[in-house]
């Protein structure tokens, strides 16, 4: 589902972001990249959304080598992939659903069938009740629903969490990492971004650990380790 | 899918346009104080320019003629005049007509009009006016004039508008360098007004166009809500600029009539007969620099 070979990423000669990441993730498999800050996390999750061009290497999603992406094709690829953020990145001047609705909305899908997704996927994040509220009327943890609620709302294959439970209390952060497994459980390949060891050792899952842009460890049912 | 997209489009502009209501408010603000520099801009110009005409128009060279002149010497001199290429226009004044104007004129001077009486007889000569193509080539208008050599001629009144014809092409130099100044300082505050535009446009919608990106937003769909509601805005200036400007035109033009008595300026029936142009090109204008900032504003954060 997800293939990285030997990827680099030089912003500088003297910095190196990445430097020959290899990464298999299969379909369907629940996987959590670990590393401090500044190892590299983030700009394996760039290159993943086409945000950032790698300096070599090759990045496949879904059989589509992504490696040298045109700019008018990012946003077919961002359709396919769910992502969400530590900062939640809602749209402040619409309400949840329209922040939903909005992700469906951009590929062209009919006002209809937005009408009658959207709300369904509210409910699967416990959100039924506060659709129409703006994300400044809600807490947190809803607006990380929101999120996640925009991220499946056009069933995507992949969903990639940058951090998502970096702005949450433990609470909310393990109902958020409840609904991702339930979401794993549908079927959807799950990449989560964190340095959360308790989530991470909680999980016990594939667990990939990236230090100074190199993979340094990837275990079947790991543990946090730095 | 076209028409699906620019439906909502429009209908992302309108909300955006309502859910951002005081940032739209201080738009249209700027839009409208942009615009009425242009107009007052406007009205200077066509008043200051009217009243040159006015003045130039009054000027012409009078040939008094003698009284025995005979009325097809006249004639033939008046169409000799009429060919010459500095003139105009050339008017036979008979010697009836000239004292009926001189009686209108007077009417109010009861000295001068009994003096008249008590003469007893008509004491005007027949005379022809001339008017000169180009104000400003009067001189080549007055060797002409003076080339040609007429019995019927009694007097050649030339000098008595010089001085005039030198204190307008002063004012036409004074006006020609403070519309100069005027429009320089226009173009900054333009300038200033659509840096400022782009400013605002960048602050407020870039975490909006990142999120758009992000979440796989074409850069159509992100340009067209923005292009779309750059020409709300300037359609929005527009209305308001004419809903106060025209009340304000109307109270300016009893004043410029008293001020430029005998002139013909009205400022009100200029912007009327010239609504469309002035006011078709104030709205694209405005769209064009509401659409260009969002674009920049846009195309800054699109890379993402």
């Amino acid at each position: 589902m997800i293939k990285l070979v030997n990827i680099t990423k030089i912003y500088h000669p003297d910095i190196k972001a990445l430097n020959g990441v290899n990464l298999h993730i299969k379909p369907g498999e629940f996987v959590s990249l670990v590393g401090r800050s500044g190892t590299g996390k983030t700009t394996i999750v760039k290159t993943l959304i086409g945000e950032e061009r790698v300096s070599t290497g090759k990045v496949i999603i879904g059989g589509w080598d992504i490696t040298d992406i045109r700019q008018s094709e990012v946003p077919v690829l961002r359709r396919q992939i769910g992502v969400i953020f530590q900062d939640f990145k809602l749209l402040p001047k619409k309400t949840l659903f329209e922040n939903v609705a909005f992700a469906l909305q951009v590929c062209g899908q009919p006002s209809k069938k937005i009408s009658n997704i959207v709300p369904q996927v509210m409910k699967i994040v416990g959100l039924e009740g506060k659709m129409h509220r703006y994300p400044q009327e809600v807490s947190g943890g809803e607006q990380q629903r929101t999120v996640i609620a925009r991220a499946l709302v056009h069933r995507p294959k992949i969903l990639l969490a940058d951090e998502p439970t970096g702005n949450l209390d433990s609470i909310n952060a393990n109902e958020i990492i409840d609904l991702l497994l339930k979401i794993n459980k549908f079927g959807t390949t799950v990449l989560l971004v964190t340095h959360n060891r308790e989530v991470v050792n909680a999980l016990k899952r594939r667990v990939i650990t990236v230090d100074n842009g190199l993979v340094v460890s990837d275990q079947a049912v790991g543990k946090y380790l730095l | 899918m076209f028409f699906l997209s620019l439906l909502r489009v429009i209908k992302f502009s309108f909300q955006d346009i309502g859910r951002n209501i005081w940032l739209s408010i201080v738009t249209i603000t700027i839009l409208v104080l942009a615009l009425f520099s242009v107009n007052v801009l406007i009205v200077v110009d066509t008043i200051s320019k009217a009243a040159v005409d006015s003045i130039k128009e009054k000027i012409d060279v009078n040939l008094y003629l003698k009284n025995s002149a005979d009325e097809t010497d006249i004639m033939s001199l008046k169409a000799k005049i009429g060919n010459l290429e500095n003139a105009k226009e050339v008017r036979y004044i008979s010697k009836s007509e000239a004292l009926e104007v001189f009686q209108e004129k007077h009417r109010n001077n009861p000295e001068i009009i009994d003096a008249l009486r008590e003469l007893g007889k008509n004491p005007l000569t027949p005379s022809l006016i001339v008017k000169p193509k180009d104000v400003d080539r009067y001189d080549s208008l007055i060797n002409e004039l003076n080339r040609i050599d007429s019995d019927i001629i009694e007097l050649k009144n030339f000098d008595n508008h010089k001085a005039v014809l030198m204190k307008i092409n002063d004012i036409s130099r004074k006006i020609n360098k403070v519309g100069l100044t005027v429009s320089l300082v226009f173009i900054f505050t333009t300038i200033l007004v659509v840096y400022n535009a782009i400013r605002v446009a960048i602050y407020t919608h870039k975490k909006e166009i990142i999120i758009m990106k992000l979440v796989g937003a074409s850069n159509w769909f992100i340009r067209s809500p923005f292009i779309f509601s750059g020409i709300i805005y300037a359609f929005a200036g527009i209305l308001l600029i004419v809903a106060v400007f025209f009340p304000l035109l109307n109270l300016l033009q009893p004043y410029l009539e008293t001020f430029f008595i005998d002139y013909r300026i009205n400022i009100v029936s200029f912007f009327q007969d010239n609504f469309l142009r002035i006011f078709l090109v104030e709205f694209l204008a405005a769209s064009l620099i509401n659409i260009l900032a969002s674009l920049i504003a846009v195309g800054k954060y699109s890379r993402v």
